[in-house]
């Protein structure tokens, strides 16, 4: 009788044991933690579909533990979950990676194309500069300093908008500004060519 | 006995299989689409307020129905599931169709800004063309027409807010212009009936003596041959490159504007073909110069200049001078025939004389 009891006992303990499983606080938190990052990151601007798929993961995630919430005490198992957590956590961790590389991307290429349109702003100085003024071109070499001017101003504001991380307003502005200071190059070469009477 | 046993058994069948709902699954769906699609419409963006709103809700309605799942099957209701998601859907649906229409209204604002701005600026450019060159107005014209190059690029690329704000500080650069255009007309106004003294005193001279007299108006770039008092001729003509105002300066690329006569003729020699010297600088401007110099208008090393001609080589359509005024040669070949040494010479900004 007490041999039977003991086993009885012991099956019921295991049950217990196995039964009520630990709710995976720890994972969802991490999981938590690693979705506000990928916020900081950005990724709903700069990776949005890989955050979207890390969110959709994370709120599965957190429906597979409230459906185990609550499940009977014995009956529940949080192994689903735990994992989706992990995932979850995953997802966003490169959401966030995703989203920083994408940003830095844009970042490098606007460096450059900040490089490229300084160089032709300063191409379109040293021409202007350069230029032989006389009597036939002086009202050209005015108009053409006004509108460097103007341009240059443009360089500065699309500078800003760098700063502030537009990038696609500096982009617009910078293409823009790169056409006019080109064409203002143009410009020079034939306010020269009336100088020298060509 | 056995009728009420039967009856209760079907009870029982009934509550249960009127408890054992299916979960929401396809409203589910319904409202989780209607999420991506007000995502993938911009709604993050132009409707924040309820794209959010709906995103929590729809989060909650899967917690709920995950809650229900958990229970037993003949406890299990997913009417409060089921609502959350059909309140989801709606949200998700308005905050898309808010989006679509705020970025309709925004893209035809910014268009219709644009545009506006572009016919302001082709006005604002005849009326910079058809005066004399004001640089300072320029400058700020070349920003308003940047400001619309850079705004269609942001509208061609869905950035309306950027778009907007870029338009609005080009619409602030051409205010400028039009501020200086004012601004020169007020002064224009002010000073217009000295220039009428000068060029009225000037043709009654020619009329009282049967004299030849010559009249500059420099905003029309009209050169007029006055002959006792009549026009016999006149010319179009270019002046200095900056002739917007008086000169100042030798170098300042302006026409001067006063009484002169002619102090030389010069048939041969001219690099401009055939030359009228004028007694520039005269009594009135060399007192001009030095009050400038004094008030430091002008630097204090700016020299007066001189050299002041009516020459030939023109017919370019602009002002290229460096202060002379131009005549094609074949204008410049009719004129030489009146005019010799002493011939007046009067030079305004502007004269309602003559049309």
């Amino acid at each position: 009788m007490f041999k039977r009891m003991s086993v009885l006992l012991l099956v019921l303990a295991v049950f217990l044991m196995v039964g009520c499983s630990k709710p995976p606080e720890v994972e969802m938190s991490a999981a938590d933690t690693a979705m506000q990052a990928a916020k900081t990151a950005e990724s709903e601007t700069y990776a949005p579909q890989a955050y979207r798929m890390a969110l959709d993961t994370l709120n599965a995630a957190k429906a597979a533990k409230q459906e185990q919430d609550s499940k009977f005490a014995l009956f529940r198992k949080y192994g689903k979950s735990k994992e989706m957590f992990v995932s979850a956590k995953a997802l966003m961790e490169k959401a966030g990676v995703d989203a920083k590389a994408e940003k830095e991307r844009m970042r490098a290429e606007l460096q450059s194309m900040l490089a490229d349109v300084k160089m032709v702003l300063d191409s379109a100085q040293v021409a202007l500069d350069k230029a032989p003024v006389g009597k036939g071109n002086k009202a050209d070499i005015e108009l053409i300093k006004n509108d460097l001017a103007g341009v240059n101003a443009a360089y500065t504001a699309a500078e800003a908008e760098f700063q502030a991380e537009k990038f696609m307003t500096c982009k617009a502005k910078l293409e823009t500004v790169r056409t006019r200071a080109q064409a203002i190059i143009t410009e020079i070469e034939a306010a020269k060519a009336k100088k020298s009477g060509k | 006995m056995r009728v009420r046993a039967v009856a209760l058994a079907i009870s029982v069948a009934g509550v249960l299989i009127v408890s054992c709902q299916d979960p929401p699954l396809s409203t589910q769906q319904k409202a989780r689409y209607a999420v991506d699609q007000a995502s993938e419409a911009g709604s993050l963006r132009y409707a924040p307020v309820l794209f959010r709103q709906a995103e929590d809700i729809l989060t909650n309605g899967q917690m709920e129905m995950a809650r229900q799942n958990g229970r037993l099957a003949p406890f299990r209701d997913y009417r409060v599931a089921d609502s959350l998601f059909n309140l989801a859907f709606t949200l998700a649906s308005e905050a898309a169709d808010s989006t679509r229409s705020r970025i309709q209204n925004l893209k035809s604002t910014s268009i219709a800004e644009k545009n506006a701005l572009k016919q302001e600026l082709s006005n604002f450019r005849e009326s910079l063309d058809g005066n004399l060159t004001l640089f300072h107005a320029e400058r700020h014209w070349t920003s308003a027409d940047l400001a619309v190059s850079m705004s269609e690029k942001l509208i061609q690329q869905g950035e309306f807010y950027d778009a907007l704000a870029t338009l609005s500080e080009g619409r602030r650069a051409l205010d400028r212009v039009r501020d200086i255009l004012d601004e020169y007309s007020e002064s224009e106004s002010q000073s217009l009936a000295t220039w009428r003294h000068w060029v009225d005193a000037t043709v009654s001279a020619s009329r009282a003596k049967g004299s030849v007299c010559i009249v500059v108006d420099k905003t029309a770039h009209r050169l007029y041959l006055v002959r006792a008092g009549r026009v016999v001729h006149s010319y179009d003509c270019e002046l200095g490159y900056n002739s917007a105002r008086q000169k100042y300066f030798a170098g300042d690329g302006a026409t001067p504007e006063g009484t002169y006569s002619v102090t030389k003729v010069r048939h041969n020699g001219s690099k401009y073909y055939k030359a009228l010297m004028l007694n520039y600088p005269n009594s009135t401007d060399q007192q001009r110069f030095k009050q400038n110099k004094t008030k430091g208008v002008i630097s204090r090393y700016a020299r007066i200049g001189g050299l002041i001609e009516i020459h030939g080589n023109g017919g370019r359509s602009k002002d290229w001078t460096d202060g002379c005024v131009a005549l094609t040669d074949k204008e410049m070949e009719h004129l030489m025939q009146y005019v010799s040494v002493g011939t007046p010479v009067t030079i305004v900004r502007k004269s309602d004389r003559w049309p």
